[in-house]
């Protein structure tokens, strides 16, 4: 009798046991994650930090330069955009005049809006008004812009608080006889 | 107690959802992959990213002129010793440097003969005066920003990091920038 009990017993905790019992583990859903997880870490981790090109820009090209990295963009195509926003078109800033008898290559509209990226810029990283920046500003210029348009553009952001610009351009593979490159030239 | 046939049978019954008609269910990584696949080819602009470089500029040299300014130097590695500039304009290259009581030279055209001239002197000035990274570059209004990048590409392979551009004279201040 006690036998039979303890065997009752023990066939209810089986069955209660079995009722939590994993029957199958299925690492497919698992293994489909984590794919999409490495794919997009590799993704973002080789192209996110790189810098896109502003449409509607033809870009010269060279053979040599540093990484372009992801910055504050001032695109001069067929229009003027900053941080991919249009200000103005690019016939308007040519012919512009200046507000500043001091400062004669000024683009007033395009000062305004670069005050306004740059003071965001300030307030964000704690700088002093009026302090210059060390966050760069990328120019990505259309290849067949006149270098007097590209001085005014260079003299606004400069006057606007940016301090360090790059210009970005296309880069070509190969081609250029790099034979009589000097050591230290990237 | 379960005999080992009945175990290995009930593990078979386990596994079967998993392994069903023998094989892994490959179906829903079809699927995410090509969502993968979908999205990517929508979003894709690697190639372009990829394909930029950049050429940061840097302040132009500052000629000290008064007591203030000579002061404001602090040590004697901010003396620039050697003024060296590069003017383009679209049918002529000007090489001027300070160095041993002045030199200029002109090179005619602005083709890649021309450009190929300018590198070999710049990186003869570069290996003449090697303390020397600075070049100052002053096109003419008129230069395409073209032509203005391949004479800073040159620049580069010669060996000058420090590259400025800079205006000519006009009515108002010059319009030198960069860092």
């Amino acid at each position: 009798m006690g036998s039979r009990g303890r065997d009752m017993r023990a066939a209810r905790r089986a069955a209660q046991f079995a009722k939590f019992r994993i029957t199958e583990l299925n690492l497919v859903p698992l293994v489909d994650t984590l794919v999409s997880i490495v794919f997009f870490a590799l993704t973002t981790a080789t192209v996110g930090e790189l810098s896109p090109v502003v449409p509607g820009v033809r870009l010269p090209e060279a053979h040599v330069g540093a990484a372009a990295l992801q910055q504050l963009t001032l695109g001069i195509g067929p229009q003027v955009t900053l941080g991919g926003r249009p200000i103005m078109s690019t016939l308007d800033a040519a012919r512009a005049p200046s507000n500043d008898a001091s400062q004669p290559l000024l683009i007033p509209p395009l000062y305004a809006a670069m005050r306004v990226a740059a003071d965001s810029i300030r307030r964000a990283d704690r700088i002093a008004a009026g302090q210059p920046l060390d966050v760069p500003l990328a120019i990505q210029g259309d290849k067949s812009m006149r270098y007097d348009l590209l001085a005014r553009m260079m003299q606004t952001a400069r006057l606007a608080g940016f301090r360090n610009l790059s210009l970005q351009v296309s880069k070509q593979e190969g081609g250029l006889d790099t034979a009589a490159a000097a050591p230290g030239a990237r | 107690m379960a005999s080992l046939f009945h175990r290995s049978k009930q593990r078979r019954a386990e596994r079967a959802p998993v392994t069903a008609h023998g094989n892994i269910n490959l179906v829903p990584l079809v699927d995410t992959l090509t969502s993968i696949v979908f999205f990517s080819l929508l979003t894709y602009q690697g190639e372009t990213m990829m394909a930029l470089t950049s050429f940061d500029l840097s302040l132009p040299p500052v000629v000290v002129t008064t007591p203030q300014q000579a002061s404001q130097v602090k040590s004697e590695q901010d003396v620039l010793n050697l003024l060296l500039a590069v003017r383009v304009s679209n049918d002529e290259l000007d090489v001027e440097h300070s160095g041993g009581g002045g030199f200029r030279q002109a090179i005619k055209g602005l083709d890649a003969n021309s450009l190929g001239t300018l590198q070999a002197l710049m990186a003869q000035i570069r290996q003449q005066y090697p303390q020397n990274k600075d070049v100052l570059v002053i096109p003419s209004d008129d230069v395409a920003y073209d032509n203005i990048i391949h004479v800073l590409e040159r620049l580069r392979l010669a060996g000058f990091t420090g590259i400025s551009l800079g205006t000519r004279a006009r009515g108002g201040p010059a319009a030198a920038t960069g860092r």
